[in-house]
């Protein structure tokens, strides 16, 4: 039975779907009009996309038999053919990245783009949601955007590209501002009458803006003011030379390369030298936290409020796809640069506010989806975080318990009690100095709640780590 | 960075052509200006990339590195 993928709308030549295998693997399927297939088929055939596929940067993709019960399928849903992808296992969003990920991804993009150009080809579009992180190795996935280049277009994509690429980018790198924020809000990116805004006088001298912000955002601006309320729209088009969209591109790919938001020090980036644990106990948390991990059978885990890794690798070790999650940039981005350095990496690092994690957004409220819906657990990892939950973020810890719940699947999370002193320092400038945070409540909810498999005490008792299977 | 300067003022002799600030409105696609500004923008990077290539043929005459060992360190 196909599935449809909720994003995949917005290109009327095609669609994505999903087909759950009986031995529980899914299958990803895209369905294709008479036109795009017949493109589909010549691009399987070209050397630069071949290429593409070996070294790991575009999806692996294959057409099946066309007697497959699939195909039929799909032709009775009025398409001409399939073809099929590699499974992504775990699908993440730019709004979710840090910024080396947007980076590295745009990078990706113009890559790619340069050496279908080279061929002769072009590629339709230019948005971070065609591009997802196979641990932490960026991968093209939406090869339906390869068609063949008509003599002297344009780069059709250039808009697309600064909006959902280089003005996030730049708004990190010159301004110091997050792009999670603008680029959660709006799934089609910033525009450049937008992005202006952010910046003054002094910063077009910074190398980018004049061209690329502001230059567009007064073409943007004269436009809309000449052909406002019954002007006729003007038909406008242009003749390219390959050296001016080759040219712009690699002028795009000096200007991306220059980008640059440095790592701050912040607390938890420098989590592995600065925790709170002595030697012993350090040792004794590793081990338990791996021993749950080989015991959960999981394929999928969570670590949540992940700081730099340290026990996203110890899970890396048993769980085929680890998805380390922390609300600090800088320490998800130390995480990410060590990884894409590593040779099959299972772990894809994201950055997210665990107190208001990413939702079911877009259209219908269907076209991006939440963490839970979209990457499943089988096991969740929350060490020293739930202190952060209830006194920094005023979440009950019982309504973090029913959340954890929901997600069905085993869980280690570590209970951080009033007199650890990392508690005392959170709440020594609080008035409200939460009476129902104790370590005997803690105990009482997790077994209205959970199965206690086992648990662990630390730092003479002022922390107490739970391993927990839902109740039957 | 000399060659930047120099794009930037180009740059800055179309903003002016264009500078008039209005709000947008319902009826016009956000994206109708691209033609304009990809012209205009692909026109100097013709300019720049095709210098470039010249002075990489010129260089390697003269038995200096090739451009893909310049490009690979950029």
């Amino acid at each position: 039975m196909f599935e449809s993928v909720g994003g995949s709308f917005r290109d009327p030549s095609g669609r994505v779907y999903t087909v759950e295998q009986p031995d529980g693997r899914t299958r990803v399927l895209r369905v294709l009009d008479a036109p795009a297939f017949a493109t589909h088929t010549s691009l399987m055939d070209q050397e630069f996309f071949r290429r593409g596929m070996e070294d790991g940067r575009i999806v692996r993709t294959s057409m099946p038999s066309p007697d497959l019960p699939e195909t039929q399928e799909a032709r009775d849903l009025g398409w001409a053919g399939i073809v099929e992808h590699e499974t992504v296992p775990v699908i993440s969003y730019p709004y979710e990245w840090t910024f080396s990920m947007l980076k590295d991804a745009a990078l990706l993009q113009l890559d790619l783009f340069e050496a279908a150009m080279e061929a002769g080809w072009t590629l339709k579009d230019a948005t971070p949601y065609n591009i997802q992180f196979v641990g932490s190795r960026p991968v093209f996935i939406d090869t339906a955007s390869y068609v063949p280049r008509v003599s002297r277009e344009p780069w059709l994509a250039y808009r697309q590209f600064v909006s959902m690429f280089l003005y996030p980018l730049m708004l990190k790198a010159y301004r110091g501002i997050p792009f999670h924020g603008p680029m959660r809000a709006s799934l089609d990116g910033l525009s450049a009458t937008e992005m202006n805004r952010y910046f003054s006088a002094r910063d077009n001298i910074r190398p980018g803006v004049l061209s690329h912000v502001v230059f567009p955002a007064k073409v943007e601006a004269s436009i809309a003011s000449r052909e406002k309320d019954r002007a006729e729209a003007k038909k406008r088009s242009s003749s390219h030379s390959d050296a001016m969209v080759i040219g712009l591109v690699q002028s795009m790919k000096r200007l991306v390369n220059r980008l640059a938001s440095p790592i701050q020090h912040t607390e938890w980036s420098q989590y592995e030298t600065a925790h709170s644990y002595e030697k012993d106990d350090d040792e004794a948390k590793r081990r338990f936290v791996e021993k749950c991990a080989e015991d959960s059978g999981a394929a999928t885990a969570w670590d949540l409020g992940c700081n730099t890794g340290t026990y996203s690798h110890l899970c890396a070790r048993h769980v085929e796809h680890v998805v380390s999650v922390d609300g600090d940039h800088d320490a998800v981005e130390r995480l990410y640069l060590r990884e894409k350095e590593e040779k099959g990496s299972q772990i894809v690092p994201l950055f997210m506010d665990l107190a208001n994690m990413s939702p079911n957004h877009g259209f219908a409220g269907r076209e991006r989806t939440s963490l839970e819906e979209r990457a499943p657990p089988g096991l969740v990892v929350c060490l020293a975080l739930i202190h952060h939950l209830r006194i920094s973020a005023n979440i009950p810890c019982d309504r973090f318990l029913d959340w954890l719940a929901e997600r069905r699947c085993k869980v280690v999370i570590e209970f951080v009690d009033r007199t650890d002193e990392m508690v005392v320092k959170l709440l020594t400038n609080k008035k409200e100095q939460y009476a129902d945070y104790t370590m005997e409540t803690f105990v009482r909810q997790v077994s209205e709640r959970f199965v206690v498999l086992d648990r662990i005490t630390l730092k003479d008792g002022d922390r107490e780590v739970f391993y927990l299977a839902p109740k039957p | 960075m000399k060659l930047n300067r120099n794009v930037d003022i180009v740059i800055l002799f179309f903003i002016m052509l264009f500078a008039s600030t209005r709000p947008s409105f319902a009826y016009i696609d956000p994206g109708s200006g691209s033609v304009i500004i990809t012209t205009v923008l692909g026109v100097i990077a013709a300019a720049g990339y095709t210098m470039r290539k010249y002075f990489y043929r010129i260089r390697r005459f003269f038995g200096g590195r090739s451009r893909e060992d310049t490009e690979d360190k950029s």
